[in-house]
């Protein structure tokens, strides 16, 4: 049982040339518990995915075209009215941003903002809430919490005003983080630190997460399963160590080889040649095909390639290759 | 003789006292963001400097090509003073952000021209289009590029604008604060490739400034490590990389993500990198690090290593014995 369901979402994004659709038919699953990521390069369509579920587009003129949301136990979160959805945001599902500063209130106390929240959505006193937010803040090992209660956002370091952020999406114990390149803003080893902490607090409290990130070491680290998104589209998913290690789709063995810790000093990096395709006019057929070394004339017609078994494949890992399809078929 | 020799470099930022502190007499305060920095880059080679944000990483690499003076110690740039950008542009530098530091009203072929024409006078102007061209081909970019403003460029195009741009002064040294790191990794490969090739082809002299630890394995040659301000360790790159001998770079190494396995078991080092206002008389690191113990509240000079590096720390002799 799934605790989250995303099927067939289209979000559409409005710009002065044309309707992008950041979003394409993408679908996937979050098991209880479990630490999925999202990986992709800028304009991929990862961050407008999970946005999506809680419709967070900050003032974009976006729009759910299509799809379902089923969070288990709250329905369709696609379908459900704006008030209705406030309430599921923090209390069922909390989104943790890339840039801790701008989540936060720069006027107000940590300690007041972390009561805020729990105020927010059930009963308590100021000083049970205080009380909370420093338990909270303990729990994501922050030291020395109660001087830190009444410290103001801009005096701490970036690393610790990420735990308080972590600390107020773990408030109100929701079932489902998602954390939108939660790292990328911090140095490495305060990253380390960070998705050390994410991966125990979530651990203990039975929590799961969507890691959204470009870099797919941070999947490699903290992940159980991942799906990696191309020009707004899943292209590959399955198991963290099925896809890194036995990578299916193009896409994602290009991007693995382009990455400088993968090779040995003395050979060339392969770089993937050409940009990412328009996504107000997409190319017909696999969108990854003007820029793939393997690319067949059958690749760039039709619609674009689902999701399928790779063939004597891992249980769970799909990508959405048709050439993989048809050595399938051969074989 | 080093082409460029950091020596005894040091660089102290005054803080902004306000109309108070002037009145009640305060002492200024400085950030003290490079401390008596010591590096020789040589004909040739590929030097990474590495560290976290606020090492002073990029405070140097201005300093080293003349676009902010030292507060102690000097610069000599070819065995002379650096005093000021050199004149003949013979350092170049490339910034981190190519959008930035490209006129955005300029044709990317304008930009060029200006600067083949500003370093190298003695060419015949109808002779700067040929070269601008000739330096489009060399970082992999379509002649019709020169037609087009920065803004029709993707960002892997603009960085190679940028270097090409570099080029133009027909440098002997490079100096590239962070030049991949506002790119998709996909990308990234193509500036690296770039930047290696021109090492391997034309011998350019190349200092490479990165926080990516596994970008500098792949590229450089010699790295030294950047904490608050002080080198702590410099090294052949495949022997820092094999033995790491200060515990700030272990640790450094330690946290690198690694897409082939997942989280080690092993425990992080704490902390962040202090305020750097803080007045440390011994080892900058201590604070954070697992070994630290009292004779590291010591001055640490650097420690020649048997690997022919050196580390600033005082255990790293006996680590080894």
């Amino acid at each position: 049982m799934s605790l989250l369901s995303v099927r067939d979402l289209i979000t559409e994004f409005e710009s002065p040339s044309g309707t992008a659709r950041a979003v394409d038919g993408v679908s996937f699953d979050v098991k209880p518990g479990e630490i999925f990521g999202i990986v992709g390069e800028s304009g991929c369509g990862k961050s407008a995915t999970c946005r999506s579920i809680l419709r967070l587009f900050g003032g974009a003129s976006a729009r759910i075209a299509n799809g379902r949301i089923t969070l288990e136990g709250a329905g369709d979160l696609a379908q459900m009215r704006e008030r209705d959805l406030a309430q599921v945001r923090g209390r069922d599902v909390a989104f943790i941003f890339q840039d801790p500063l701008s989540a936060l209130n720069p006027t107000m106390r940590i300690g007041k903002q972390i009561g805020e929240v729990i105020r927010r959505h059930r009963k308590a006193s100021r000083a049970e809430a205080r009380a909370a937010a420093l338990q909270l803040l303990r729990d994501v090992h922050v030291t020395s919490p109660e001087r830190r209660l009444d410290a103001y956002p801009h005096e701490l370091s970036g690393g610790l005003r990420q735990r308080v952020v972590i600390a107020m999406a773990l408030a109100l114990r929701p079932r489902l983080i998602i954390a939108d390149e939660p790292t990328t803003a911090l140095d490495v080893t305060v990253q380390d630190q960070i998705l050390r902490l994410l991966k125990e607090r979530c651990d203990s409290l039975g929590t799961s997460i969507i890691l959204v990130t470009h870099d797919l070491g941070v999947v490699s680290q903290i992940c159980d399963r991942m799906a990696v998104m191309y020009a707004g589209r899943v292209v590959e998913t399955g198991a963290v160590r099925d896809v890194l290690d036995a990578p299916s789709h193009p896409y994602t063995r290009a991007l693995l080889a382009a990455l400088p810790g993968q090779v040995s000093r003395d050979s060339q990096l392969i770089p993937i040649k050409g940009a990412p395709p328009s996504l107000i006019d997409p190319p017909a057929g696999c969108r990854f095909a003007p820029r793939c070394t393997f690319a067949q004339p059958q690749c760039t017609i039709g619609t674009a390639p689902g999701l399928h078994p790779r063939p004597a494949a891992a249980e769970g890992h799909f990508d959405a290759c048709i050439l993989n399809e048809v050595s399938h078929a051969a074989a | 003789m080093p082409l460029l020799d950091f020596q005894k470099v040091e660089r102290r930022f005054p803080v902004k006292r306000s109309f108070g502190d002037l009145l009640a007499n305060r002492k200024q305060i400085y950030l003290h963001a490079v401390r008596g920095v010591d590096l020789a880059v040589h004909q040739g080679e590929i030097l990474g400097i590495v560290g976290e944000s606020g090492c002073g990483k990029s405070t140097l690499a201005r300093i080293g090509i003349g676009l902010q003076p030292s507060d102690g110690g000097q610069v000599l740039f070819d065995g002379r003073p650096l005093e000021g950008p050199d004149r003949e542009g013979r350092l170049q530098m490339v910034f981190q952000d190519p959008y930035s530091s490209l006129n955005p009203r300029m044709t990317i072929g304008a930009q060029l021209e200006e600067v083949v024409a500003r370093y190298r006078p003695q060419m015949p102007r109808a002779d700067r289009q040929v070269e601008v061209q000739r330096i489009l081909a060399e970082v992999s970019l379509v002649p019709e590029t020169a037609l087009k403003f920065p803004h029709a460029l993707s960002g892997g195009q603009r960085q190679r604008v940028s270097i090409g741009r570099a080029l133009c002064a027909d440098p002997q040294m490079l100096i590239a604060d962070e030049p991949v790191s506002a790119l998709d990794a996909s990308v990234q490969a193509q500036i690296i490739n770039l930047l290696k090739g021109l090492n391997r082809d034309k011998g350019l002299t190349i200092v490479f400034i990165s926080h990516d630890m596994n970008v500098v394995r792949y590229l450089c040659d010699r790295v030294a490590v950047m904490y608050l301000g002080e080198i702590v360790e410099l090294q052949e790159c495949a022997s820092l990389f094999a033995a790491p001998r200060h515990p700030y770079t272990q640790a450094l190494i330690e946290a690198v993500p690694d897409v082939r396995r997942p989280q080690s078991l092993r425990e992080p080092i704490t902390g962040e990198i202090p305020d750097p206002f803080a007045v440390l008389p011994g080892c900058r690191f201590a604070p954070r690090c697992p070994l630290a113990e009292a004779a590291c509240q010591a001055p640490q000079p650097m420690q020649p290593l048997d690997t022919g590096g050196l580390a600033r720390c005082w255990k790293t002799a006996r680590l080894l014995a």
